[in-house]
């Protein structure tokens, strides 16, 4: 045995355990400050997140201003409204999967921090819909509304508003390149007048097939 | 002449005799040692798979005697290789004596070892050359990957149900991903056709729809499991009820009853007839145009395939309260996934055999370049290769308890306890005796019953949820 065979022998020794060591999995907790990862088949926190900022600072900016028939208390400052944040809807090309309930939550939290709402919980909401046997979108039908607002009532939760949030994209296809818009749009509906506000956020996303794609798509050039 | 003379008299002396001799000697130590070593290799890793090891669990519990089944398989669990597998067919074991919270905690042991098995260890992956798949460690086949997932699902669901939902969007990731995983190995542009499992969807719809709220996620669940079933009539009904429905009446709740049906696949080891016979005229054609003599291809390359027995039973009627409210319907074909994701995967088996039998040729060749063996040594040393090429065994490997058919039915019925009667049936008529039991029954809730109707003469195991 020469001195090269010797050599390759013995390096195939001592590196081959150490190069099939079984892949482990590892953790690591990510800055507040560090980017989002984003993701190449869907949207993820770095749609979602900049979605729910927008559309709520958007509406709450909006439900702020104070007019003339705003209820004020005894301290002369606009009553905050209550509102009962019924769900989110999924009407995307996308399934969001465990985003789902992680937005409804994210949305419900910025509004209490606003002075301007007063949320009822998501439990009584989910009460009053098992005991009325009530579909979320058929609360609009007169009936069912006196019925929805009675229930939540009777349990101590009488409301002004009812929130929806609906979730929708559009998909634009260019050979092997897409690109996606994702809109959440925010609808506060008075249940005393029926009168709609409506405020909505938009982030678009492009995915390729290839790491040019991006570049050949998106360049100043391009119209 | 006198050279000549001279020479002759140097060869026959007694000294050259001698190490003559010795050198005769010590190749045929060699060679029985090399063919000792081959066989008793043989001997530990050929003769005996996994599917031989397995067979007597597998007839125990089939035949209902889980306490036996599981002293079976805790015995085959000791062995290093078969440890994570055999933890599978032990979870359903648990599952059917009523231990959900066992049979899931041993899911995730299983899911999170084969999640860490999938990037191959090099060693083993070395080793494997010289021996065969068996000494690998057993990483899970895609569709087995897909079932722990869908079994999480079902076990939680008969605990607690508090993690049910993240199983079932873990089962429609990992399927995804593991089509993802098969093209880019293939470097296909088309993805395998196996398609994903219908049970996947259908829980989470039904999960979303049991909110009362998520409506929209039902829908869409349904609608998926519907285009994975086209002709499936009782999942429009519940794709009708999410769209303009509610989950139930006011004073009525839900049963789900599961129906594990038939015997499940299984792997056997076969023989790779083609390959053999193509490599065997591969090695013949080198041995007589190269330099070097290869040990021929005498036996056969031994790879495993799926099994699916068939079954006697193929659906369970549903009855409350004497009433009759059909058959059940199914939302997972175990065998058809089975079938399909090993077959995406085949080739990758078969190349590493070929890959395999080449090593092990090339090594008798280098061993008898190096020892300049000729003759009967040379003869003795193909022998032995032939040997060593024979105690491969085909990785049989596999879940081995699992049911043919995952199917489903779902009964609204006022609250209460009523009395389910399950029968199991074939081409819709009753096969085997009926099992009894009392469910309880909330108002606005689910509730989930799972049962498993093997074959015609058993009496299935039935689990209610806690």
């Amino acid at each position: 045995m020469d001195r090269r065979e010797w050599l390759g022998m013995f390096g195939f020794l001592v590196c081959g355990p150490a190069l099939g060591c079984k892949g482990y999995q590892y953790g690591h907790i990510i800055k507040p400050d560090a980017p989002n990862m984003v993701g190449s088949h869907e949207a993820g926190a770095e749609v979602f997140d900049p979605l729910v900022d927008e559309a709520v600072a958007k509406l709450l900016a909006r439900q702020q201003t104070v007019t003339p028939d705003t209820p004020c208390g005894p301290d002369g400052l606009p009553c905050p409204k209550t509102i009962c944040f019924v769900g989110i809807e999924n009407k995307s090309m996308e399934d969001i999967g465990d985003f789902k309930d992680k937005l409804y939550q994210q949305i419900d939290s910025r509004l209490l921090e606003a002075s301007t709402f007063r949320a009822i919980s998501r439990r009584m909401v989910d009460a009053a819909l098992f005991e009325t046997r009530l579909r979320p979108d058929s609360l609009m039908i007169p009936d069912n509304m006196r019925l929805f607002t009675a229930v939540l009532e009777r349990n101590g939760a009488p409301l002004d508003y009812l929130l929806y949030a609906v979730l929708t994209s559009g998909t634009t296809k260019r050979n092997s390149s897409t690109q996606r818009d994702y809109d959440l749009t925010l609808e506060l509906v008075n249940v005393h007048t029926g009168i709609t506000d409506k405020q909505s956020a938009e982030v678009r996303k492009g995915y390729h097939k290839t790491a040019a794609g991006k570049v050949w798509n998106y360049n100043p050039f391009k119209r | 002449m006198s050279e000549f003379a001279a020479e002759s008299t140097f060869i026959c002396s007694f000294p050259f005799v001698l190490e003559r001799w010795w050198f005769f000697a010590c190749t045929t130590f060699r060679i029985t040692l090399a063919c000792t070593v081959c066989f008793w290799i043989g001997s530990q890793v050929g003769c005996s798979t996994h599917a031989k090891r397995l067979a007597t669990p597998r007839n125990h519990f089939f035949d209902g005697r889980l306490d036996e089944c599981k002293k079976g398989l805790e015995k085959l669990s000791k062995s290093r290789h078969d440890k994570d597998v055999v933890n599978l067919d032990l979870a359903i074991v648990d599952l059917l004596s009523g231990k959900p919270k066992i049979a899931e905690q041993r899911l995730k042991l299983a899911r999170n070892r084969f999640e860490e098995l999938e990037s191959e260890s090099l060693t083993e992956k070395t080793v494997s050359m010289w021996t065969d798949d068996q000494v690998r460690s057993y990483a899970g086949e895609d569709y087995e990957k897909i079932l722990i997932r869908a079994f999480l699902a079902l076990t939680n669901l008969l605990s607690d149900g508090a993690d049910a939902e993240s199983y079932t969007l873990q089962l429609q990731a990992k399927h995804e991903e593991l089509v993802q995983a098969c093209a880019e190995k293939t470097k296909s542009n088309t993805p395998p056709t196996y398609k994903p499992l219908p049970l996947g969807f259908y829980l989470r719809g039904m999960l979303r729809e049991a909110t009362f709220r998520d409506y929209d996620d039902a829908i869409r669940n349904y609608e998926a499991a519907a285009s994975l079933l086209p002709h499936c009539q009782p999942i429009k009904w519940d794709l009708n009820r999410a769209k303009y429905g509610t989950h139930s009446q006011p004073g009525n709740g839900v049963v789900y009853v599961f129906a594990l049906v038939g015997r499940g696949p299984y792997k056997v080891e076969v023989s790779e007839q083609p390959t053999s016979d193509a490599l065997l005229i591969a090695d013949r054609i080198v041995s007589a145009v190269g330099p070097y003599k290869l040990p021929p291809t005498i036996a056969p390359i031994k790879v495993p395939d799926i099994a699916l027995p068939p079954t006697d039973v193929d659906a369970v009627a549903v009855s409350v309260a004497g009433a009759t409210i059909g058959p059940t319907y199914s939302i997972a074909d175990v065998g058809q996934l089975a079938m399909d994701s090993f077959r995406a995967n085949r080739n990758a088996i078969v190349a590493r055999a070929v890959a395999r039998r080449v090593i092990k040729k090339a090594t008798v060749a280098a061993a008898k370049e190096t020892m300049k063996t000729d003759g009967l040594a040379s003869i003795g040393m193909d022998i032995a290769g032939i040997a060593w090429e024979a105690t491969e065994g085909a990785d049989t490997r596999c879940w081995g308890l699992l049911p043919n058919d995952i199917q489903v039915m779902r009964i609204e019925t006022p609250k209460g306890t009523p009395s389910i009667q399950l029968t199991p049936l074939r081409g819709g008529r009753p096969v085997g005796p009926s099992k009894q039991i009392d469910v309880t029954v909330f108002d606005g809730r689910n509730n989930y019953v799972l049962c498993w109707f093997p074959d015609a003469r058993n009496q299935s195991q039935v689990v209610i949820a806690q």
